[in-house]
């Protein structure tokens, strides 16, 4: 194993790391750009915010990964002008979401909803997580073994070992002086 | 150190494993088996919609999608200012010998649904006017043109996003009729 390398674990875990981060950091950067005009917008600020919020979580179909609150496609406006319709007329948030998810299906939340056919997905990066964990602590546990020597090493093997390592010494002395 | 390791194996297997998977997906979409972007309505099974649009031709008296309940009917939303749409016109107009076809005129002016049907011709038995697309939400519409295959107890037993080409109607719309 070459030492100056850095471990393969340690490899993974920024992987993962930078993955994790990006996906964090991105919406917060990038997404100031969307495509909300003013005549859209509602007078009451309270009702217009979850109408951003909402479009937000909603996708454009046609788009297929933006959601309807970036896109600039005409069936994205209809959709926040639904969503903002339904605002008005007293609907709750999670109504407004699940009425588009009967139309629409699960598709058109951009975060799929936690059912038996997406559990795998969901728990998949936990899971990643645990494995990278679990090859790290085991890897390091065999690299101990190693070093602390596990005692099957013969004792006629032993004084061939400490035969070289006092000639090695004794070499280094003499190339240092 | 000639030891040998199974681990070493590990990247080869996911590889293995990550070549097999590609590799299906590409052949079933090559085969035309699988097509990414059609996703399945989730309205099948269900009842119509029954959205109460305005007539074309009468803006007073409103589509019921409910009188043509009893026998397979087939809606079709359309529009004008859509290029499929008229390359689907004839395919509509031999349907229309077989099943009842509905149109929808999906956000488009009266007259220039009536210029259109002029033009390509009027495979349909009623129109409803959807000008502001509100309809189409309800439908869970993608775009135009999409049709739907309506059972005989009002519920929706087919879609397809896009126009009707040979190919579907044959493989897909012709068989599921025969099922009704």
């Amino acid at each position: 194993m070459t030492r100056h390398l850095p471990h393969i674990s340690v490899i993974i875990g920024f992987a993962i790391g930078f993955i994790i981060g990006a996906g964090l950091l991105t919406p917060a950067t990038i997404g100031t750009a969307h495509a909300l005009t003013a005549e859209e917008m509602l007078a009451d600020p309270v009702l217009e915010s979850r109408a951003r919020y909402l479009s937000k979580q909603l996708r454009c179909l046609v788009c297929q990964n933006q959601s309807i609150d970036d896109s600039d496609a005409n069936l994205a406006k209809d959709l926040r002008r639904e969503v903002r319709t339904q605002l008005v007329a007293g609907q709750t948030n999670e109504a407004i979401l699940s009425d588009l998810r009967a139309k629409y299906g699960d598709y058109v939340l951009l975060a799929p909803p936690l059912a038996r056919d997406t559990i795998a997905l969901w728990l998949a990066p936990v899971g990643f997580i645990l494995l990278g964990i679990a090859i790290t602590l085991g890897m390091r546990r065999r690299a101990g073994q190693i070093d602390s020597g596990s005692g099957s090493i013969s004792s006629a093997d032993r004084g061939r070992i400490d035969a070289l390592k006092r000639r090695h010494e004794n070499l280094n002395k003499r190339d240092t002086k | 150190m000639s030891r040998f390791r199974p681990s070493f194996f590990i990247p080869f297997i996911a590889f293995l494993w990550l070549a097999i998977i590609g590799g299906m997906a590409l052949q079933s979409t090559l085969s035309g088996n699988r097509n990414p972007s059609q996703l399945p309505s989730v309205l099948i099974g269900k009842a119509v919609p029954d959205m109460a649009l305005p007539l074309l031709q009468d803006r007073q008296t409103k589509l019921a999608l409910g009188n043509f309940q009893g026998q397979p009917l087939l809606v079709n939303f359309f529009a004008s200012w859509c290029a499929p749409c008229r390359a689907e016109a004839p395919a509509l107009e031999q349907l229309s010998e077989q099943i009842t076809i509905v149109g929808i005129a999906y956000k488009d002016r009266r007259s220039d649904t009536v210029e259109f049907l002029q033009q390509y011709g009027n495979p349909f038995t009623a129109i409803g006017m959807d000008i502001d697309g509100r309809a189409g939400i309800v439908w869970g519409l993608y775009g135009v043109p999409e049709t739907y295959l309506i059972d005989t107890a009002g519920r929706i037993s087919w879609r397809h996003a896009g126009p009707l080409t040979r190919d579907v109607i044959t493989t897909q719309l012709l068989p599921q009729m025969a099922n009704l």
